[in-house]
């Protein structure tokens, strides 16, 4: 245990940690300016990694973990880091559908999609998984720091297989998308390119035997175009958000737990705009942001851009 | 022997009496104009000349010559030749000099007929604070009429007023009033939907708040900022004859009769001409020209960053001062931004229709170049999305807006200052209920409200709490004031 926490801390190509754990032995590093222990954060290995994690053939042979890891599966959702506002938005609804239904959500805590699902989960009240492509205590982008504090209020957990210091170095990406993968009972694409990183993510989920659900986008949509091909090759379709927690229990079974739930907003089908709140509700502007202020302020949902989102 | 007339010009847009003295000897013909004139002036001796001799007042053929006081003050235009004319026949004993003590305005033409030029504004103001009739060419009489207590006497020969000088003919002072806008301002219920954005116009014309619209191309941005002006009252004697000193120094025709003047100048437009200059005297630039108005950047993000710095100040002192060697002029600038700009390089965040494809970063760049100071007086910030359907009813009119429009100014006029102007300390003074203020402590405490983003909403909610005719800031106010606090 403790001799693998000298080779983690060494942060070493994973290639390199799996022909040292064959051979068995390693050198032992000088690890004097490393950063470890780090408050809050555990180093996993064996026993502390969940099953469905550890079955894999190219399991990591430990995690670094801050906060809570759920012990069951939980719902992958990848996409495009340079995403559209559409694809924005259904990351969110789908991340607090999902949420809301009980399953944790599992993604990498990068730009657009993932930032977006991860922050629909929370608004949802539920746990959400962050597996990052950098450093345990490396957040990157660093615009999603804050994001990253909510997670761990929230329940979830961000964990890497980098030790403290790891810097976000392109190669770590694929590498850890195999984490997400093996953390998910499902796998969702919302949107991506046709050479997008979630591919990767989708095609180790296939290895792994997980479920791939894609979000159908317009076929002259470039930004879409791995989506639809992975629907050519058989991922099922998701075809509406608010279906999505049947479709996920009838292919991985149903959520962990219930989690006990927020009182409910006063509006539904965020995001949405105030006009469209307006409409909605028929309430006058004011009723309406007297509901997203106190919503605001309790944390709960934000207000940019005339939009009202999940917090 | 020597006799004065009076003309005036204006300095910077304050009009400023300026005396003709005119002066003959028996010396040898000649005829001189001194006092700093121009070109166009100095040319005033030909124009004069033949004038008095097609009138039949002859000419005298000896040394005349003629000082604009204060001669150090730099004087332009054609509008001193009737001046010139009167003290000229008035120093030659043609008319008594008393008859030449008068302010007169307007350009000689060769055959006698006084043509209308710019300085009318100027000289009625100067003649009614001096108590002097003043003549004015007659087709100049309905600007000038817009000066209170001013003795008006259209005229339209050189004849014509030498009798108006000496009295002999009882002139009429018809002030009919400015003739309507050449265009009348557009109407609000041409806009269909929007609720927010409506709004916000609204509430901007109330309080005269600076409006930031932010939106995808074709939203409408533009049609609701064109029609802002249409919601506000006609302006006061005063206003409108700040503004039109202003227009006379700029020499534009005014073409909106007694409503707040409009002025929309394109990106492209330099620094002098937004901000006054040009050479020799600086002319007013278009903060000027809006003055009392409403100034139309559209495309805020796409003017230069150093002509959109040179706003603040004007926007911040109502008054944009121009150095020139020499000397240096002062323009008032008091005019009501309204701004719109895409809320990305590619204009489509937060659009339905069609998706941003901007990256996080290129999006931050954009906005960095509206960042800070200027941004910050934007009371009002709304996002214009795509309408909901083209289709649907059309929306109130600004007739009736209007109307809640002149209430709430009416308010702030008991009051003795506009919203838009109030300070903290003033804004601390604000009649607040209670739940208003617990709404306005969560909305600080949701961290999106600064020190001077808590002012912003605090006057904003001043504005709509008058909209609706309140003394005391209530919630709903405070809460509708929240949802155009947009930071960006």
């Amino acid at each position: 245990m403790t001799a693998l926490l000298d080779l983690a801390l060494q942060n070493l190509n994973p290639e390199r940690v799996r022909r040292l754990l064959a051979e068995g032995s390693w050198p032992v590093a000088a690890s004097s300016n490393c950063r470890w222990p780090l408050p809050g954060v555990e180093f996993s290995t064996a026993a502390g990694i969940p099953e469905h994690l550890a079955a894999l053939p190219d399991a990591p042979p430990w995690i670094f973990v801050r906060g809570t890891l759920p012990g069951q599966p939980g719902v992958g959702i990848v996409g495009s880091r340079r995403a559209t506002a559409y694809g924005r938005d259904l990351a969110e609804r789908l991340g607090h559908t999902l949420g809301r239904a009980g399953y944790p959500v599992v993604s990498g805590l990068a730009r657009g999609i993932d930032a977006s699902a991860h922050r629909g989960c929370v608004a949802a009240g539920g746990p959400t998984v962050a597996v990052l492509g950098s450093g345990i205590d490396v957040i990157y982008p660093r615009t999603n720091q804050a994001l990253a504090e909510r997670i761990l209020k929230g329940g979830g957990a961000i964990i890497s297989e980098f030790g403290p210091g790891a810097a976000p170095e392109p190669w770590r990406f694929p590498q850890r998308n195999r984490i997400i993968s093996g953390l998910s009972g499902v796998v969702i694409v919302v949107e991506a390119a046709a050479r997008s990183g979630a591919l990767i993510t989708a095609n180790l989920a296939v290895a792994h035997g997980r479920d791939v659900v894609a979000v159908p986008g317009d076929l002259t949509r470039t930004t879409s175009e791995g989506c639809n091909r992975l629907i050519r090759d058989g991922a099922q379709v998701l075809v509406d958000v608010d279906e999505a927690p049947e479709l996920v229990e009838m292919l991985m079974g149903p959520p962990p737990a219930r989690p006990s739930p927020d009182p409910p907003l006063p509006f539904s089908g965020l995001p949405a705009t105030l006009e469209q709140l307006m409409e909605r509700s028929g309430q006058s502007l004011a009723e309406v942001m007297i509901a997203v202020t106190a919503a605001v302020s309790a944390g709960r949902v934000v207000l940019e851009e005339g939009t009202v989102r999940s917090a | 022997m020597f006799a004065t007339s009076s003309s005036a010009t204006l300095v910077g847009a304050v009009p400023r009496r300026v005396k003709v003295e005119a002066h003959v000897t028996n010396a040898k013909d000649r005829f001189s104009i001194v006092g700093l004139p121009d070109t166009a002036i100095r040319e005033a001796r030909d124009r004069v000349k033949a004038a008095m001799l097609s009138s039949s007042f002859g000419f005298p053929r000896r040394a005349l010559t003629v000082n604009l006081a204060p001669a150090d003050l730099p004087k332009a235009g054609s509008a001193f030749d009737l001046s010139i004319a009167l003290g000229v026949l008035a120093a030659t004993g043609v008319i008594p000099r008393q008859a030449a003590d008068v302010v007169a305005v307007g350009e000689l033409a060769l055959d006698g007929s006084v043509r209308p030029a710019r300085g009318v504004v100027a000289g009625a103001v100067v003649a009614a604070e001096a108590g002097l009739p003043c003549l004015v060419p007659e087709g100049s009489l309905a600007t000038a009429a817009v000066v209170p207590d001013a003795d008006l006497r259209p005229v339209t020969s050189l004849s014509d007023a030498v009798a108006a000088a000496l009295g002999t003919v009882e002139s009429p002072r018809t002030g009919s009033g400015l003739p309507p806008p050449l265009e009348p301002f557009p109407d609000m219920e041409d806009v269909r939907s929007q609720p927010l954005a409506r709004r916000a116009v609204e509430v901007a014309a109330a309080g005269g708040h600076h409006l930031l619209l932010i939106g995808p191309p074709g939203t409408g941005k533009s049609m609701l900022a064109r029609r802002l002006p249409g919601l506000l009252p006609p302006l006061s004697r005063r206003h409108l004859l700040e503004a039109l000193c202003v227009w006379e120094a700029a020499d534009r025709t005014w073409a909106f009769g007694e409503a707040a003047p409009f002025r929309s100048p394109h990106h492209s437009a330099s620094r002098a001409a937004l901000l006054g200059g040009g050479s020799g005297v600086a002319v007013p630039g278009e903060v000027s020209l809006a003055h009392r108005g409403v100034l139309f950047l559209d495309e805020l993000g796409e003017f230069p960053g150093g002509v959109l710095d040179g706003l603040r100040q004007p926007l911040e002192d109502g008054v944009v001062e121009i150095a020139r060697r020499g000397f240096s002029v002062r323009y008032p600038s008091r005019c009501q931004v309204v701004a719109a700009t895409n809320p990305c390089p590619c204009g489509h965040r937060g659009d339905d229709l069609v998706g941003c494809r901007c990256s996080q970063a290129a999006i931050d760049r954009y906005r960095q170049r509206l960042s800070g100071p200027l941004l910050d007086r934007f009371d009002l910030r709304v996002w214009v999305g795509r309408p909901g359907r083209m289709d649907g009813p059309r929306g109130e009119s600004s007739n009736a807006i209007a109307g809640r429009v002149a209430r709430a100014t009416d308010r702030q006029e008991a009051r003795g200052v506009r919203n838009v102007e109030l300070t903290s300390a003033q804004l601390d003074e604000m009649a607040v209920s209670t739940a208003a203020h617990a709404l306005l402590v969560a909305g600080c405490d949701s961290g999106s409200l600064n020190g001077r983003g808590y002012d912003r909403v605090r006057r904003v909610a001043r504005t709509i709490a008058d909209l609706a005719d309140r003394n005391e800031v209530d919630e709903n106010d405070v809460a509708e004031a929240l949802a155009f606090r947009e930071a960006w």
